[in-house]
């Protein structure tokens, strides 16, 4: 998996965005894997910014162990980044800026380029440094200038007036007689291997469009915001998308939506999520399907807002009061954001319930080039009654069935009017709380409507509609265990465990709840296993020795905010088993 | 089609009210209302949230959510902005919606979604059994405030005001045909309305009886009031907290302004959200913003 890591970095403001963007896109239109993420402070001005990828000619699942150029457009960056360069790196360093020399390092090689200097003579000015490193980074990858001009003018198609300048910069940067060397080198290529370029927040989003999302309801906050972003943005579509107020609006317009027969989502990350908590048991008992998107950050309370973690996977798992079904999904790829978005979907139709798409904000917010096909997406739209359902006069919405669901009809359909009731109700949605609880009659049917709802946890079981988890090398020595976004950088440790000489494999978990207990005790029996979360209690390995009684001991779990990388992995695995 | 009649929109479930609740009043209002407009109760969705007043919609053979409390009114706009076709009515008590629900009601009304949102107010929690509520009058002793209420109540005619509602009325349970006008008004009212109605709570609030607003109510519509103007709107509203022998009943404020549907990009095509996905062309095309080709 041998591939090149690049990293720019600087302030906030100096363009370190769009200028990883910009790579992203050169390279994987140049026939290369390219995994891409942007690290940042919550400051909007000042605060350190960096981006990171990997290219290769193969799959990548990471940024990357060990920076081989790094481009630095101030000295806290520069500060920053040394720690994570690999080995023979270049470091490059706007010269006009820094002037104190790092000190000499036989790990590196440092190479002061006047990035400022060259940005004003061709024309720029001081924001434009990140375009002189395009420049210089596309020369040393060997991409030939035609097609980086090409980049340049896709990456401002929406800013015309800019084109000109940039190209220009750019083109001086290429130009600059650099005295480096690199020594790792890429087929460069002349056509994409994968089609898109996108981040799992995009990928969510068009899932959700795919799956014929109308509804999309949010209140701002990191790493989710950007699927808001995305929703107003692509408002004519015909989607409506609606900012509101707080998360408990978000949630509740949600569920209305959703019950006119609306496919609906809402979107937050913990804090978010813990105000919508209530509304969530509120869609479990009216059996309104609903999607809702977690994107976990650090917690706990306000956290650290731009960085990662998977520390809300026990709490989405047993949010709100009472005992109610509901499904969580983890995705673990930028192609299982979309289609385990659109299956989120077709899940909440037929078991009519609340889906929990748990995210993290490096799943959010890191770039992949993927081939994503729509032909894949089916739609399952449930039980919906028609009016010769209506029988017995009334609409018996929360009929008692085998399969715990019941079919549901839509406001406007004729005859079929009922009322959904977060009270306990009895199956035409009638109160049974207050003045008949405790009549006999209706203790009996309390039981009833409960394990009616309660059953579709079964059904969901029994028809097959809860994926297994993925088991990588079956005939592995040792196991990881992750879910969500872990898994990437799970699977790069996989070859750096085998290079070291141990015989690892994964088991990744994609579906969280329901768990079919046995089935996955019966996997994991006999397995050496050790627990890979981004957390610091363990909760998958809590999750599986609630539902398995197979406790997990060895864990390796990070949880300073960045997300784990596969050398990590790999360190801490060979740890357990001994081969340091 | 048949005419409709008060009978078409009642259920065969009992109001949980007590006897003399001035719920009652409402229910027979609302039902009015909808005869009077020959409202189709299978397109009509009735919310409520949690309370007494919250359990109105069982008693009516619309369609109806009996959400969570103070929630009524985001589910109530997420209803209606899905599909703008239905007729979408919001219930509820005065802590449903002045109290916990206080930060929605400000912003469905600056919205201006074509919701009614009546709310019976007992200056009362009814349904926890003689709590104070956010309408509560200074002095007024309850279980909660033993000692007599000392915060200032909620004036939700003023607040309406304020959060930019285009149509604001009062009305009280005593009255149910002069009630059933002001919903009718409100109803055709394009845009979000507010009906505030005092009904009393016979159980736990011994201050805001029958008697006490027989006394003090009058209806604006027979002083010559023209409910156009709303520097007179606030004037009004704030009646009785300067004449505590005063409270005006009727339409406060009416005006029109464009509605939420009409204004935004989707719904402004004037249909329902829908149910479609997308041809697979189309998510392709969405997909092609992200596309690593330089065509
Ligand atoms: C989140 C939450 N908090 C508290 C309650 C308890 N509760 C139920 S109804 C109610 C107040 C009811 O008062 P109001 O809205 O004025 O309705 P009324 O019964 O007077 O008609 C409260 C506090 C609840 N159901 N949910
Ligand atoms: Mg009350």
């Amino acid at each position: 998996m041998e591939g090149i890591s690049i990293r720019i970095s600087g302030a906030n403001g100096d363009g370190i965005e769009s200028a990883g963007a910009l790579l992203s896109q050169l390279l994987a239109h140049n026939g290369l894997y390219v995994f891409g993420f942007r690290g940042y402070q919550s400051v909007i001005r000042g605060g350190l910014v960096w981006y990171q990828l990997k290219a290769s000619n193969s799959r990548v699942y990471s940024i990357g162990n060990g920076v081989d150029v790094f481009v630095a457009l101030t000295m806290d960056a520069l500060a920053a980044g040394l720690s994570n360069m690999g080995e023979n790196g270049i470091v490059i360093y706007d010269s006009t800026v820094i002037k104190t020399t790092p000190a000499a390092n036989a790990k590196v090689q440092f190479v002061g380029v006047p990035l400022m200097e060259i940005a004003l003579k061709s024309g720029g000015s001081f924001i434009y440094r990140n375009s002189v490193a395009i420049g210089i980074i596309g020369k040393l990858l060997g991409i030939d200038e035609k097609t980086i001009d090409i980049a340049v003018g896709k990456a401002f198609k929406r800013k015309p007036e800019e084109i000109e300048t940039n190209m220009k910069v750019v083109n001086s940067g290429y130009d600059f007689p650099i005295n480096a060397k690199l020594e790792k080198k890429l087929a460069i290529g002349n056509a994409p291997l994968e089609k898109y370029l996108l981040n799992g927040n995009s990928a969510i989003a068009i899932g959700a469009y795919a799956a014929g999302c109308k509804f999309y309801a949010a209140y701002p906050m990191t790493p989710a915001s950007s699927i808001m972003e995305w929703f107003a943005l692509h408002e004519p579509l015909g989607i409506f998308f609606k900012q509101t107020e707080d998360e408990i609006a978000a949630i509740n317009m949600t569920i209305g939506a959703a019950s006119t027969g609306a496919r609906a989502m809402c979107g937050t990350s913990g804090g978010g999520f813990s105000l919508m908590v209530e509304a969530l048991g509120l869609a479990g008992m009216l059996e309104v399907p609903i999607v809702v998107v977690e994107s976990q950050r650090s917690g706990p309370s306000t956290g650290l807002p731009t960085k990662t973690e998977q520390g809300d996977l026990l709490f989405a798992i047993h949010a709100s009061q009472g005992e109610f079904p509901r499904i969580v999904l983890a995705p673990r790829s930028i192609e299982e954001c979309f289609y385990m978005t659109a299956e989120a979907f077709n899940l909440a139709d037929r078991y009519q319930c609340p889906v929990i798409l748990m995210v993290d904000l490096f799943m959010s917010e890191h770039s992949e080039s993927v081939d994503i096909d729509p032909e894949k997406v089916a739609e399952e739209r449930g039980e919906i009654a028609a009016a010769s359902d209506q029988q017995t006069g009334r609409f018996m919405r929360y009929k008692i069935t085998d399969r715990g669901v019941s079919p549901r009809s839509l406001p406007g359909s004729k005859g079929l009017a009922f009322v959904a009731s977060s009270d306990e109700h009895d199956e035409y949605g009638s109160l049974i709380s207050d003045v008949l609880a405790g009549i006999p009659k209706y203790v009996e049917l309390r039981k009833k409507m409960h394990d009616k709802r309660m059953r579709k946890l079964d059904t969901m079981l029994d028809d097959g509609a809860i994926g297994m988890p993925t088991v990588v090398n079956d005939g592995a020595d040792v196991f990881m265990l992750t879910f969500g976004s872990t898994t990437e950088s799970a699977t790069e440790a996989l070859e750096l465990l085998k290079s070291r000489g141990i015989n690892a494999g994964l088991i990744s978990f994609a579906y969280l709840h329901p768990m079919p207990s046995d089935r996955v005790k019966k996997l994991l029996e006999g397995k050496r296993l050790i627990d890979v979360e981004c957390n610091a209690t363990g909760q998958l390995a809590k999750l599986i020795a609630m539902n398995t009684g197979m406790v997990v001991r060895d864990k390796v779990l990070k949880y300073d905010g960045e997300a784990i990388t596969s050398r990590e992995i790999a360190d801490g695995i060979a740890n357990y088993v001994g081969k340091v | 089609m048949d005419m409709l009649t008060q009978e078409s929109y009642k259920s065969d479930i009992k109001p949980i009210f007590c006897p003399g609740c001035g719920d009652y009043g409402v229910d027979a209002a609302l039902t009015k209302a909808f005869v009077d407009l020959q409202i189709d109760p299978d397109n009509t969705v009735v919310v409520s949230g949690i309370g007494c007043s919250s359990s109105l919609p069982h008693d009516l053979k619309t369609y109806g959510i009996h959400g969570i409390h103070g929630r009524a009114l985001p589910v109530a706009e997420g209803v209606k902005l899905a599909n703008r076709n239905l007729n979408v009515i919001a219930v509820g008590g005065d802590g449903d919606g002045y109290g916990i629900g206080a930060g929605h009601f400000v912003h469905a009304i600056r919205r201006n979604i074509d919701i009614t949102y009546i709310v019976m107010n007992n200056e009362i929690y009814g349904l926890t059994t003689g709590q104070a509520s956010p309408t509560s009058m200074i002095g007024q002793k309850t279980k909660s405030t033993p000692f007599g209420v000392i915060e200032r109540p909620i004036n939700p005619l003023a607040l309406a005001l304020a959060s930019g509602a285009t149509y604001v009325a009062r009305g009280f349970s005593g009255d149910p045909m002069h009630l059933a006008k002001l919903i009718g008004g409100g109803m055709k009212h394009a845009g979000f309305s507010l009906i505030d109605v005092q009904s009393p709570c016979v159980s736990f609030n011994k201050l805001n009886t029958y008697d006490w607003f027989r006394k003090r109510v009058y209806k604006l519509e027979d002083s010559g009031y023209n409910p156009n103007d709303i520097m007179k709107a606030y004037e009004k509203a704030l009646e009785f907290d300067m004449d505590p022998n005063k409270f005006p009943i009727g339409v406060f404020y009416e005006t029109t302004s464009p509605e939420y549907e009409d204004l935004d990009v989707t719904l402004k095509a004037g249909t329902a959200v829908g149910w479609n996905a997308p041809k697979k062309e189309e998510v392709a095309n969405v997909l092609n913003e992200y596309t690593t080709e330089y065509a």
